[in-house]
């Protein structure tokens, strides 16, 4: 196991466009993170300000980390690479869970370092401007920056599943950036004209984004680890048939 | 040693593959050899694990592919040069196709000076020549130093010295003893290096036999005569039953008899002999005619005006 993590560690970082997208899903926030603590007005600026906005911004870099994961494999559909990947390891789940692992991996280190590059920053610049942020005693803050990357990782393993299930590079990057943009914001207006109560709750996405919300939950969502459960459970499911679509099918 | 039981794969209502059995010996190159479309590829991918045969199945040294924990080590393959990222250096493909089956990184750099590509090995492959890939594909084959090789058309696309390299390395792999199965569409290719060949048409084994015996069995013979007394020679010849067809006033081709014979007719009859030959079929022709019932898409002859 350790030697197909390895190899697809490997097939990851050596491809110019994931390192592009890690760039950029980093660099995102950080420079609005920068940009809003050297230009707001610094009196009013509080750490859940601060915790929102980096979450807020991280909706990029999560859809950014889902890219990745989506591309990591139907990359190997388009390039054929995937027939070389399955002579190598015939135990195909093997060669899927490593592949979950490094995209989980790569999308947890990339988001943490959002978070804490983001607060190192701002953090900096408004006590330069003569204010001060802290976490300490801020609950909902501090659960909402570790919740971010958990978020960011759950989204970059859709990516992966739907990755999995399409196969086609185009079409598994619009389902996975309509779907949140787009197609939750439908049915949630189909839902609340149908006159369903709280219908949030029914919607993973922005279910899965309340871990992210430095407020904490509002009487119409599910709290935040109920929704996070939720959207990780989706994305589980997600992720299975595209397992074992994959692992069945003839490469 | 790979064995082959009574494979058989379909897409949909075409059978790509129907019931094929056959075997490749270790110590030589065997050809697989068929026309496009007549399930080679579909076959190799069936013995790899890749694609679900709907019966029988390959075993290598006694082993279903897919039993195999490190399969580098034993069974090298190529099925298309094409199958590697275009992004990627050549080296880099290497390097997770070595870290998947735990072979070092030294080993990559080895292959890469094996097969000539050391100085482009950091180049990305779009940057590659087709012959370049083909060599990268090699590389890959040799990476775990496997006992046995499977190549699907591995001199396609390549020019006249890069098949001879190709062929230079396979017939020296067998030559150490491993296993070496190699396809391609093209007979007279595959004489230069098979010693044994496998040939399939629609997917059904039409032959198992060495290069010699296939030639042997299915190429065409005939006896070519140059005489000043064409006309009475021919005249005796299909009297002893042979079928004639007179080339030019003093040249006929004769089927059905033997240079002996017609040397025999000849003295009896007191004609006069510019040449008397044996004439053999190109491999070509051999291997045209014995796939000719199987050919998915039957060109019409060329006729010259």
């Amino acid at each position: 196991m350790i030697s197909t993590i390895r190899s697809e560690w490997i097939k990851l970082r050596t491809v110019r466009m994931n390192l592009m997208l890690f760039i950029l899903a980093v660099a995102f926030p950080v420079i609005v993170s920068v940009l809003v603590a050297s230009l707001a007005n610094i009196s009013d600026l509080k750490v859940s300000d601060v915790a929102g906005l980096v979450t807020g911004s991280s909706v990029v870099t999560a859809l950014l980390l889902g890219v990745v994961g989506a591309v990591s494999i139907s990359a190997e559909f388009a390039h054929g690479t995937i027939r070389p990947t399955f002579a190598a390891t015939p135990q195909r789940m093997r060669v899927l869970v490593a592949k979950a692992i490094v995209t989980a991996l790569f999308a947890a280190v990339a988001e943490a370092l959002v978070v804490i590059f983001c607060f190192v920053v701002s953090s900096a610049i408004a006590s330069s401007r003569g204010a001060s942020l802290s976490l300490s005693g801020q609950p909902e803050a501090k659960a909402a920056l570790i919740g971010i990357v958990v978020f960011a990782v759950i989204v970059s393993l859709l990516g992966f599943g739907i990755g999995m299930v399409i196969r086609n590079t185009p079409a598994a990057v619009a389902v996975l950036i309509l779907w949140p943009l787009v197609v939750e914001n439908i049915i949630l207006a189909i839902l609340s004209a149908a006159g369903v109560n709280h219908p949030q709750k029914f919607l993973p996405y922005i279910s899965g984004f309340g871990l992210g919300n430095p407020d904490g939950p509002s009487s119409d969502s599910l709290s935040r680890v109920n929704g996070g459960l939720y959207f990780g459970a989706v994305t589980l499911v997600v992720a299975v048939i595209g397992a074992v679509v994959t692992a069945r099918r003839d490469a | 040693m790979i064995t082959v039981t009574d494979l058989s794969k379909r897409f949909g209502r075409t059978k790509a593959v129907d019931h094929l059995s056959f075997e490749v010996r270790p110590g030589t190159v065997t050809g697989f050899l068929g026309p496009n479309g007549s399930g080679k590829s579909t076959t190799m991918r069936c013995m790899l694990g890749l694609d679900r045969p709907d019966t029988g199945g390959a075993l290598f040294s006694g082993k279903a592919y897919r039993q195999l924990s490190s399969p580098l080590h034993e069974v090298g393959s190529l099925l298309d040069a094409g199958y590697v990222h275009p992004g990627r250096s050549g080296r880099n493909h290497l390097r997770w196709l070595a870290a998947s089956n735990r072979l070092p990184r030294s080993r990559v750099d080895e292959v890469l000076d094996l097969v000539g590509l050391t100085s482009v090995g950091g180049r990305r492959v779009k940057t590659y020549s087709l012959g370049m890939r083909q060599r990268l594909g090699l590389a890959g084959v040799l990476l775990g130093d496997p006992q046995i090789v499977v190549l699907d058309e591995p001199a396609n696309g390549l020019d006249p010295e890069g098949i001879r390299w190709i062929r230079d390395v396979l017939v020296h792999l067998a030559s150490q003893g491993r296993t070496v199965l190699v396809s391609s569409h093209l007979l007279s290719e595959m004489a230069q290096m098979a010693n044994d060949l496998v040939v399939i048409g629609q997917g059904r084994l039409i032959e198992q036999c060495s290069v010699p015996e296939f030639v042997e069995r299915h190429a065409d013979r005939w006896v070519r005569v140059k005489s000043p007394a064409l006309g009475a020679l021919v005249d005796a010849a299909k009297a002893q039953g042979a079928q004639a067809s007179v080339i030019d006033a003093a040249t006929a081709e004769l089927r059905g008899v033997t240079t002996a014979a017609v040397g025999e007719l000849a003295a009896r009859g007191g004609f006069v002999l510019h040449e008397l030959s044996p004439q053999t079929g190109s491999l070509e022709d051999a291997f045209l005619q014995a796939t000719a019932f199987s050919q998915e898409f039957a060109a019409q002859p060329v006729v010259a005006p």
